[in-house]
């Protein structure tokens, strides 16, 4: 069942020539896939298409069957940088999302606060985000996004700017949170390891278009020593092929 | 630390009674006539003079009336101003020209038209004050508004934020540090803006006392008001930078642990 699909999706910016040239993709529910490329080769203008900030200038996009016209509260999205507010409590700023809509009532707080618990963030829920590390930061974007329980979750990088065991501990939570609500995701990164840990499909772009598709068929649960395994990094190495096959 | 924090400002006490010391004691010695140079003692007798008879209040709270009301008002009118040209791309195209020109204009050189415009008193130091403090605040908050992240912006979009909201609970917030920094600004040129407006057009006022005190050659009574000028310029400071400290405070948060 196809949950968000793209067909045929053109998208160029005033300048630049097909930024997103002629992409097919589809996520089935609840699937994780990745999205990997260089830098500048249109990832995330095709993660913005997805999320309904821009239009595309041809093509079709649909989530759940519906024509995505607008963001709407269906979707999750994670920015680059965690873009917290910095004059709001840490939890004001996940509950946001519904402070834009109506005041939230206290079963809003409770989902916020069982969020950040989530997130293993308790205890700053009072604080504000430049109190926070950036790992921190991070995760209270995170529990932002899920706050009004997306079917959709995309990602643009979001762990970029983070050490490694952070990184690999947030990737951790990410999928155990996704996995228990079901969500599908859209996972943006230009990093090989991280896209083949999450994904199920990892699509490879370059040049605007997604040049190839690599489909990781390792067990879930996944776990830490995974990433030593043989058959991940043989994985990690026929992504590594297919986006040096399409470089320049 | 502490002790040394201390040692300063006994330090601070000791030059500021020093400088006293020094001007009173050239003033005796050097037989410099108290029209030129009274000595620190001659206005501080003067100051208490105008304050214990009751004759420096009336002129003091005009002052501060003009003041606060021009501040109030010209501010206002900045920040909206501001807030216009920041949100409609159209009206600032439009408008931008008009508003650098203006503000290149001297407003005091405008008081003389203004009291042909609005009489002699208050009405006409208020819109000169309110003028001067209006440019601070329309161009800070404007340049805030432009300055805002886009990625906060984009996270708006996508949390389907109106135009408004985005305003009220993005761009206002996230600009109120450059927005206050113009505030702190226009409090000052208000206060220059107030006494030299009563220069010019008042017969009240601590300017228009000054512009008195001249005519009667008392520079006693010159340096006193100055005195109190200055002592109405700190009060008004003060509370700019309390305000301040009000409205920042989540966003001092960081700067205070370092």
């Amino acid at each position: 069942m196809t949950f968000l699909d793209m067909r045929g999706v053109n998208y160029s910016y005033p300048g630049y020539l097909n930024v997103v040239d002629q992409v097919d993709w589809e996520i089935a529910r609840g699937e994780v896939h990745s999205l990997v490329g260089r830098s500048g080769c249109g990832k995330t203008t095709l993660l913005k298409l997805a999320a309904g900030l821009v239009r595309p200038d041809t093509g079709a996009i649909s989530v759940d069957g519906q024509a995505l016209l607008r963001p709407g509260s269906q979707l999750g999205f994670v920015f680059q940088s965690p873009t917290l507010l910095e004059w709001k409590r840490v939890l004001d700023n996940v509950l946001l999302p519904i402070t834009l809509q109506r005041r939230p009532v206290p079963a809003d707080r409770a989902r916020a606060e069982e969020l950040l618990a989530l997130m293993g963030l308790s205890d700053f829920s009072e604080r504000f985000p430049t109190e926070l590390s950036g790992g921190q930061q991070s995760r209270v974007a995170i529990a932002r996004a899920l706050l009004l329980a997306p079917s959709l979750l995309l990602l643009d990088e979001p762990f970029a700017s983070l050490d490694a065991i952070t990184r690999e501990e947030l990737q951790d939570d990410l999928l155990k949170i996704c996995r228990l609500a079901q969500t599908t995701v859209f996972f943006v990164t230009h990093d090989i390891s991280e896209a083949v840990y999450l994904a199920d499909r990892v699509a490879v772009m370059a040049q605007g278009r997604i040049t190839h598709e690599v489909p990781v068929d390792l067990p879930r649960p996944r776990a830490r020593e995974l990433r030593y395994a043989a058959p991940f990094n043989a994985l990690c190495a026929r992504v590594r092929h297919a986006m040096d096959g399409a470089g320049p | 630390m502490t002790g040394h924090s201390v040692i300063m400002r006994l330090a601070g006490w000791a030059l500021f009674v020093a400088l006293l010391l020094g001007w009173e004691l050239l003033c005796r010695t050097s037989g410099l006539s108290a029209l030129v140079l009274p000595a620190p003692s001659v206005i501080g007798q003067s100051l208490w003079t105008g304050l214990w008879t009751g004759y420096f209040w009336p002129h003091l709270l005009h002052t501060g009336s003009v003041l606060v009301l021009g501040l109030a008002i010209g501010s206002a009118a900045g920040f909206l101003g501001g807030i216009v040209m920041g949100e409609s791309a159209v009206l600032r195209r439009l408008l931008f020209p008009y508003v650098v020109t203006s503000q290149v204009v001297p407003k005091l050189a405008l008081a003389p038209l203004f009291i042909v415009w609005f009489g002699f008193g208050m009405t006409s130091t208020v819109v000169i004050t309110a003028l001067i403090c209006f440019f601070p605040l329309m161009e800070n908050t404007l340049t805030s508004l432009q300055q805002v992240d886009p990625r906060k912006q984009e996270l708006f979009r996508m949390l389907g934020a109106t135009r408004l909201q985005t305003l009220l609970r993005l761009k206002i917030p996230s600009g109120l540090p450059v927005i206050m920094a113009g505030f702190r600004v226009a409090v000052v040129l208000a206060l220059v803006g107030a006494v030299v407006g009563e220069f010019i057009g008042g017969s009240k006022g601590l300017g228009a006392l000054i512009i008195a005190s001249q005519g009667m050659m008392d520079t006693p009574l010159m340096f006193a008001v100055l005195l109190l000028i200055t002592v109405l310029g700190l009060l008004v400071y003060q509370f700019a930078i309390g305000l301040e400290r009000l409205l920042l405070w989540p966003h001092l948060k960081n700067s205070e642990k370092e």
